[in-house]
């Protein structure tokens, strides 16, 4: 691969920092590969940045001979949306990156022109007077909803690059692009790839044979991942397409990775650093944990850490975070809890199933119904009940092939049997049911809603 | 009407004794709930999910006002059947 200088590109100010780097790149290597989409699939397509520069120039072009009050980035594509974004941010414009669940909320951006993957820009309402600039160029995301409603964000442009890393040793790598590109962590992963003149490997779809294929046939380096996406990839992938994958470094965030998937993966990916990361949508990321267990030192709480960010807990377990001296404490919403030396993510607060007045945490039914032998994959939840409030519901995902003698009425009388042995009885699930594949967000996370309508 | 439904109380019955490592011989309506076939609140809010997923209908969910009494397997079947016609 030929050697690219970007050692410029920090130097730009940040909203005109995509556009740079993915020009500089081109004019350097145009032939290097950015972007590679439906990867595992025959449809298999690479962009090269000479194509994604071309892209993002005749956007710019377009954005500046009609200056849009802002974009809505409607691209089913990551590299169109890249393109867009760079471009906006090069221009000054206002860019919207908004998930298919976040539409509902276009409504308040309704002078906004909508770009889609033919990156045409239609010609501009009511304009924009570019001197009157008062607010810097930004970026609008949805929060993903999962505590509530999504609503519209903005971001500087400074906070959405932040935590790119542009040191020598991470540029020119293969990131896997698991996540929805207009979500906070998505926008993480493509902006990282870009500045560092990576390749963004963007797999056809989340079916684990096809992520495990674009890891192997593409060489993702970079796998970052919620568990849950992760947890699935390793119990249902080919062996032998996982076997071919060589990611260098594994990073788990969105949700809390738990012991028995950090041991897993550290088996089936025995050449990678496996790394989870606390971020919030209100604090961006707190701390990452690389030591291969779950949760975090004990020790941390009460202490200022490397950054000056100092963790503490209420009375009831919920994390609190304080950035700085000079910041109020935040309340995450997360509940930890004191095992040994650790502490451990017990779930968050919202996700707490009431059964008759007794709390339960569907993360530890989980891993309950997870400790099972033929069984990979588990989600709780509550069931709405008008004699107990809630019931604690789960799905299982059985094990394919079975383990010899087990049928799946045989897993599911020992899942419940375990259960009834390792938690509490309203802890119990009244309500289990064998499927295919768990529910999950699109953000990739272990969905906690009950199912819709009945079975 | 009432044989399906009575049938569905009954296995609904049968399944929340089963999955709970408890086995029942017989159901019969005449039968006390909590006595007879040692059902606790938790037990019964389990029979009823299952009845909304094998008769579509969930009468506590909607009712509003003073709930019936619920002490024998019959109760059950009348609830089940008087919402089954409304419905």
């Amino acid at each position: 691969m030929t050697a690219v200088d970007l050692s410029r590109v920090n130097a730009e100010p940040a909203p005109e920092r995509l556009a740079f780097a993915i020009h500089e790149i081109a004019r350097q290597a145009p032939d290097r590969i950015a972007v590679v989409a439906a990867a595992g699939s025959p449809q298999r397509q690479a962009i090269e940045y000479g194509a994604l520069a071309s892209a993002v120039a005749a956007v710019e072009r377009a954005l500046s001979a009609a200056p849009p009050q802002g974009v809505i980035v409607r691209a089913r594509r990551v590299d169109a949306l890249v393109a867009v974004a760079a471009a906006c941010g090069r221009q000054g414009v206002p860019v919207a990156l908004l998930a298919d669940d976040a539409r509902d909320l276009v409504g308040e951006l309704r002078d906004w022109t909508v770009v889609d993957d033919t990156l045409q820009v239609p010609g501009s309402r009511g304009g924009r007077t570019r001197v009157a600039d008062t607010d810097p160029p930004h970026v609008v995301v949805a929060t993903s909803g999962t505590s509530g409603p999504p609503k519209l964000v903005q971001r500087t442009w400074d906070s959405v690059l932040a935590a790119a890393r542009l040191a020598e040793q991470w540029q020119g790598l293969g990131w896997l692009m698991a996540y929805d590109a207009t979500r906070w962590a998505g926008i993480q992963v493509w902006a990282q790839s870009v500045l560092t003149g990576g390749r963004l490997v963007v797999p056809a779809s989340r079916d684990p044979d096809v992520v495990a294929r674009a890891l192997a046939e593409d060489q993702v380096a970079i796998l970052p991942s919620t568990p849950t996406l992760l947890r699935r990839l390793i119990a249902s992938a080919d062996p032998t397409l996982l076997s071919q994958a060589r990611p260098e470094r594994i990073t788990l965030g969105g949700e809390a990775a738990d012991g028995p998937l950090l041991e897993q993966a550290k088996q089936v990916f025995p050449g990678a650093k496996i790394t989870h990361v606390y971020a919030t949508t209100e604090l961006g990321e707190v701390f990452r944990v690389s030591d291969g267990r779950p949760g975090f030192p004990a020790t941390w709480l009460g202490r200022q850490l490397p950054g000056g960010i100092r963790l503490s807990t209420r009375r009831d377990g919920e994390l609190l975070v304080q950035l700085s001296r000079d910041t109020a404490e935040v309340a995450t919403g997360d509940v930890v809890e004191r095992r040994g030396d650790r502490c451990e993510f017990t779930g968050r607060r919202s996700d707490v199933i009431v059964v008759g007045g007794a709390k339960v945490f569907p993360k530890r039914v989980e891993e309950v119904l997870r400790g099972v032998a033929g069984v990979t994959e588990a989600r709780a939840y509550g069931q709405p009940s008008a004699i107990t409030g809630e019931l604690v519901a789960a799905e299982i995902v059985l094990a394919d092939p079975l383990p010899a003698g087990a049928s799946p009425e045989s897993v599911r009388a020992a899942t419940l049997a375990a259960c009834r042995e390792s938690l509490e009885p309203h802890g119990v699930p009244r309500i289990l049911d064998i499927v295919k594949r768990i529910t999950t967000t699109s953000a990739g996370k272990t969905s906690r809603r009950p199912l819709v309508g009945t079975q | 009407m009432s044989q399906t439904v009575s049938d569905a109380v009954a296995a609904a019955i049968r399944t929340v004794l089963h999955d709970t490592g408890r086995e029942a011989t017989r159901v019969e309506p005449a039968m006390l709930l909590s006595t007879d076939l040692g059902l606790d609140s938790l037990d019964l809010a389990q029979t009823i999910v299952l009845l909304e997923r094998s008769l579509g209908v969930d009468p506590f969910r909607s009712a509003s006002g003073a709930r019936p009494a619920i002490r024998a397997v019959s109760d059950l079947i009348a609830i089940y059947s008087e919402a089954l016609n409304q419905s």
